[in-house]
């Protein structure tokens, strides 16, 4: 059997020396699940993805991600690692001085590969933004650069996709059509993680939930694979 | 890499850095190029009087034929001076040269046939070679009692003293500039990157390496550091040439000062300044960059 995509135990964490946002967290992220992560407005859900996706060390506690220990993996050894994961930032974290396009096929330019700009073109049709494709972020309504965001996370097919209030902005249709593209890239074989208050959202699919409250981690639902 | 002009802002908003780099960069090659001339002045001064060695013979106060004595002695002086090691010449200077020498203070009657002059030899010594000065003058002491010998010694040492302080306030003011101009470029670099911080961190969560980020953003400062550096280099260079300029249509240098323009030959020093310049952009933005990865995680 593989290892899980990502493993936590009794993973802790603070900022500083602030109170202890996180708390003997323990979790497994199989290959190819799809889970939804909930709670409360500063249950601890942006940090929990932080440690995830390598912005952050946790403050004790062991994390595995694709089955390396991060505890002894070298600063060296986290550049690819990071490149194996899509992030929707919950504050987007786009380039102002690029356009969306560029913004997008940001990824596919850092792995240096050249022909880029059909796919490029064909999923920010997807997500609507075929006609924005040349403007700058300030430009853009929330909700459209909210799907830059995702077109950018999505674009070079990651292993692991973690995605931070992904559907904040955009109107529950819109939010439905961008629940579907994550489920079919988690057909393809990627792992999903949400973070979401959409409740909706959750009761929509039969996906696993995992909840924060108090920064503890509550399962809720057992995990299963889903058509999404 | 080829796509680096692609993430790195376009309209890099950086025309105050450039401005800063290209003024500090003139101002360096200034002082640069000032050094260089006090450097030659002093250089100059020195050789031209250790070249040469004078010898006054003065008219015996005893004697019934002062000036036949003393043109007696003289020639004794000048066959010592002739067949000494390290002088390639001596003369004995006419009447004529006397004169004029004294003219700017006696006027210009001819005066030394009343009063006897001292008689002067002067005599060139080989570059480079060292006179037994010691020697020469003992030498003297027995041929011709009334000669003394000048090695300006006293004038070359305080000429030297001089000429060391203007070189090595020219040193001191270059250095101080060049100080300056690192610190200018290294604060404009580190201002110019804060603008890119947001980049530098997106890149390295999206797993660019430190060194590949770091590439990216210091070739963009190193290049915008060359260019500005050279166009103040290059202003600083015409201000040099003008200034020899001046003195080939006629506004003629200040005699025994040096000449305040630099040689052809002598600007490819000043290329040194946007060298410098760019290396000190090129490693601030390395070690910024670098620095700023080093702190995420
Ligand atoms: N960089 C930080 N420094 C200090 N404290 C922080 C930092 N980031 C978050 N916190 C604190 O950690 C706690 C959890 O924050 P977090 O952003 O993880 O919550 P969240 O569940 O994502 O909230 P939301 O649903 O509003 O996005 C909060 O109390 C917050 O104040
Ligand atoms: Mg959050």
């Amino acid at each position: 059997m593989l290892a899980p995509m990502v493993r936590f135990e009794n993973v802790g964490m603070r900022y500083g020396s602030g109170p202890e946002v996180l708390r003997d967290v323990t979790f497994v992220l199989e290959g190819g699940s799809f889970t939804f992560l909930t709670g409360l407005s500063g249950a601890g859900k942006t940090t929990l993805l932080k440690l995830i996706y390598l912005a952050e060390p946790p403050s004790r506690g062991l994390i595995s991600l694709f089955g390396q220990d991060l505890a002894i993996a070298k600063r060296a050894h986290l550049p690819p690692l990071r490149r194996r994961i899509g992030v929707v930032f919950q504050d987007f974290r786009l380039l102002d001085h690029l356009s969306a396009y560029d913004n997008v096929a940001l990824p596919l330019r850092l792995a240096g590969k050249r022909d880029y700009a059909h796919d490029v073109e064909e999923l920010m049709a997807w997500v609507g933004l075929g006609d924005r494709m040349h403007a700058r972020p300030p430009t853009l309504s929330g909700g459209e650069q909210q799907r830059v965001a995702i077109a950018r996370a999505v674009v070079a097919r990651p292993d692991l996709l973690i995605a931070d209030e992904p559907t904040g902005n955009v109107d529950p249709e819109m939010g439905a059509r961008l629940i579907r593209l994550f489920g079919e890239l988690n057909r393809l074989g990627t792992t999903v993680l949400i973070a979401t208050h959409d409740r909706s959202l959750v009761e929509a699919t039969r996906a696993k939930e995992i909840r924060l409250v108090d920064g503890r981690l509550v399962e809720l639902r057992a995990p299963m694979r889903v058509a999404l | 890499m080829s796509d680096s002009k692609y993430i790195l802002p376009r309209d890099k908003g950086a025309a105050p850095l450039d401005f800063v780099i290209a003024v500090m960069a003139f101002l360096a090659a200034l002082a640069l190029g000032a050094s260089m001339i006090a450097d030659r002045a002093a250089m100059g001064w020195q050789s031209g009087l250790a070249a040469r060695i004078t010898v006054q013979v003065l008219p015996p106060e005893k004697s019934s034929d002062p000036r036949g004595d003393m043109m007696r002695e003289a020639g004794a002086a000048l066959a010592i001076l002739g067949h000494a090691q390290g002088i390639s010449h001596a003369n004995i200077l006419s009447d004529a040269d006397t004169d004029a020498l004294v003219a700017p203070w006696v006027g210009k009657e001819g005066l030394t046939a009343d009063i006897p002059l001292p008689r002067l030899i002067d005599a060139s010594v080989i570059p480079g070679e060292k006179v037994d000065v010691e020697g020469l003058t003992a030498q003297l002491k027995q041929a011709a009692p009334n000669a003394t010998l000048d090695d300006h010694r006293s004038w070359i040492a305080r000429l030297g003293t001089l000429a060391d302080t203007m070189r090595y306030s020219a040193y001191v003011i270059l250095l101080l500039i060049a100080g300056a101009t690192a610190a200018a470029v290294s604060f404009a670099t580190r201002a110019g990157l804060d603008a890119h911080h947001e980049m530098v961190a997106l890149l390295h969560q999206m797993g660019a390496r430190a060194g590949f980020i770091a590439a990216m953003v210091e070739r963009h400062y190193f290049l915008s550091a060359l260019f500005a550096a050279l166009l103040g280099t290059l202003l600083a260079a015409a201000l040099f040439l003008g200034a020899g300029g001046l003195e080939v249509i006629g506004l003629e240098a200040v005699p025994f000062l040096p000449p305040l323009s630099l040689k052809w030959t002598e600007l490819p020093w000043l290329l040194l300044v946007p060298a410098a310049t760019a290396l000190i952009a090129w490693a601030t933005a390395r070690i910024s960059v670098l620095s700023v990865v080093r702190a995420i995680y």
